[in-house]
């Protein structure tokens, strides 16, 4: 067995394994299943498997995604594998797709923090992003309340494709949103960069902690 | 927060449909939109003009008579103060504000839901699973519950396509017309409703407004009809979809039908009205 060269008989058993896992199955897991594979050895077998594919033109590819690799139809050939299933694909609307990006950077976050960024009421989404697998509660967080926290899941990563956090989509800075100039409002207005809270004009949602904070002020 | 003069004539009489309603996700969603529609500068809003159209937009839902959200509301009120504060002088009591920009909180909450609008278009963007590609199937899996293949319809896109049944209908003149005589209750309607769709498995959601016996409805109907099926959606007895295309986005007629468990639908009408 040369250094390099990828071992055939492991390479037929990674594919395999991959095919048949319920879930994304990672280099560490190959590598307890498949005798002699390391962590390191299974990503070379993986990308000598992709070449294989890329090669021969299939319709299949591998994918790494929620921390492991998934076979997959290519995204051209979607028109004709979906119809192979009555039920239509998974749906996400524009409020569940904000709730999710906002749970997604600022995780763990509370359903006060996420409805602050969105300015409305989210209680209904995240049930239903719960439900669907794509968020979930991550505890609490230790202040008055004892608020739940919420984070994605690796079927959220899965389901975007993304093989980690880090994989998503920059957030723009905040400078960058503004037309380059001085003596722009923002440049006074105190802002905690983390959170936007808004102490002055507080708009906060309702059935939040800190509804009142801000709220005498604008009477 | 509605113009005057509206006391007194049908709510619904008022012609306010000359605007179009886009999709809104909320009141910093709609700022943003005016911010865009007026092609002025975030950072350097006209705070009189864009809160006189928002106000506009929420005198129109609530000519409908629609419950207008509370964050909504509450945002109204926000501009209000930062008008105020525009106009007013600044006071020497307050020292420590003196060159902050009344309207720099606000600023700051639009740029950082615009932040996470744009990922979320992104996010939406992106290869999907099980709706561009596909993997492999488990032997576990389990079929996607039919909720999660059509697009659930939410409140603004069922006041869309109501608007859109509205104008079909010719305005009433000047003159008032007597609707009070037909005594029509939202509760009949959503009898009514619910009875339809025992006997039919989905209804398009413009057609209801269709079925109301021989005569062309009247405003007030419609809007009992619209009424009925926002209340049922609202207990869960209904479901509002419609479906997507191949690229996912939403086509073709809105969709009413039952929801499964929602048997008891009559029961939850007795006890809400």
């Amino acid at each position: 067995m040369g250094g390099t060269k990828v071992h055939e008989k492991q390479k037929k058993i990674v594919e395999a394994l991959i095919l048949a896992a319920p879930m994304p199955i990672s280099a560490q897991k190959l590598a307890g299943i498949v005798p002699r594979l390391t962590p390191s050895k299974a990503r070379e077998v993986v990308a000598a498997l992709r070449a294989d594919y890329a090669r021969d033109e299939r319709g299949i590819e591998i994918w790494e995604v929620a921390g492991g690799y998934q076979l997959r139809t290519k995204p051209e050939l979607s028109g004709y594998v979906r119809q192979l299933y009555k039920e239509r694909p998974l749906r996400l609307s524009r409020a569940a797709l904000e709730t999710l990006s906002v749970i997604a950077y600022k995780q763990p976050a509370t359903r006060a923090e996420i409805e602050h960024v969105r300015g409305v009421d989210v209680g209904a989404v995240l049930r239903s992003l719960v439900e669907r697998g794509l968020a979930k509660i991550a505890g609490h967080r230790e202040v008055p309340g004892r608020p739940m926290l919420y984070a994605t899941t690796p079927r959220f990563l899965e389901v975007f494709g993304l093989a980690k956090l880090d994989d998503l989509p920059t957030l723009r800075e905040i400078e960058d949103l503004l037309p380059a100039q001085d003596g722009n409002p923002l440049a006074n207005g105190g802002q905690d960069p983390t959170t936007g809270l808004s102490a002055a004009v507080a708009p906060r949602v309702l059935g939040t902690d800190e509804t009142t904070k801000g709220a005498g002020e604008l009477h | 927060m509605t113009s005057a003069g509206t006391e007194g004539r049908p709510a619904i009489a008022v012609a306010p449909y000359a605007v179009k309603l886009p999709i809104f996700e909320g009141p910093l969603d709609l700022l943003l939109h005016l911010i865009r529609l007026n092609e002025v500068d975030v950072a350097d809003i006209p705070i009189a003009e864009i809160a006189g159209q928002y106000i506009a937009y929420l005198g129109m839902m609530q000519e409908l008579d629609l419950d207008v959200a509370g964050e909504y509301l509450l945002m109204a009120a926000t501009l209000a103060w930062i008008k105020s504060r525009m106009i007013l002088p600044p006071s020497g009591e307050e020292e420590e504000e003196e060159g902050v920009d009344p309207r720099a909180e606000l600023v700051a909450r639009l740029l950082e839901y615009q932040r996470f609008k744009e990922v979320a278009e992104e996010l939406g963007e992106r290869t999907r699973l099980e709706r561009d590609v596909f993997r492999a199937r488990g032997p576990e899996r389990e079929p996607t519950p039919e909720a999660e293949r059509e697009l659930e319809v939410g409140l603004v896109q069922l006041l869309d396509s109501f608007r859109s049944v509205l104008a079909r209908e010719p305005m009433e003149g000047p003159g008032h017309h007597d609707v009070e005589t037909e005594q029509i209750t939202v509760h009949e309607r959503m009898t009514a409703v619910m009875q339809l769709l025992d006997h039919l498995q989905t209804v398009e959601f413009q057609q209801i407004f269709e079925l109301e016996g021989g005569n062309l409805p009247s405003r007030a109907s419609l809007v009992a009809t619209f009424l009925a099926i926002l209340e049922l959606t609202r207990l869960a007895a209904i479901r509002a979809y419609q479906g997507v295309n191949s690229s996912g986005v939403p086509e073709g007629p809105i969709r009413l039908r039952r929801c499964e468990g929602g048997a008891h639908w009559s029961e939850r009408i007795a006890e809400v009205m």
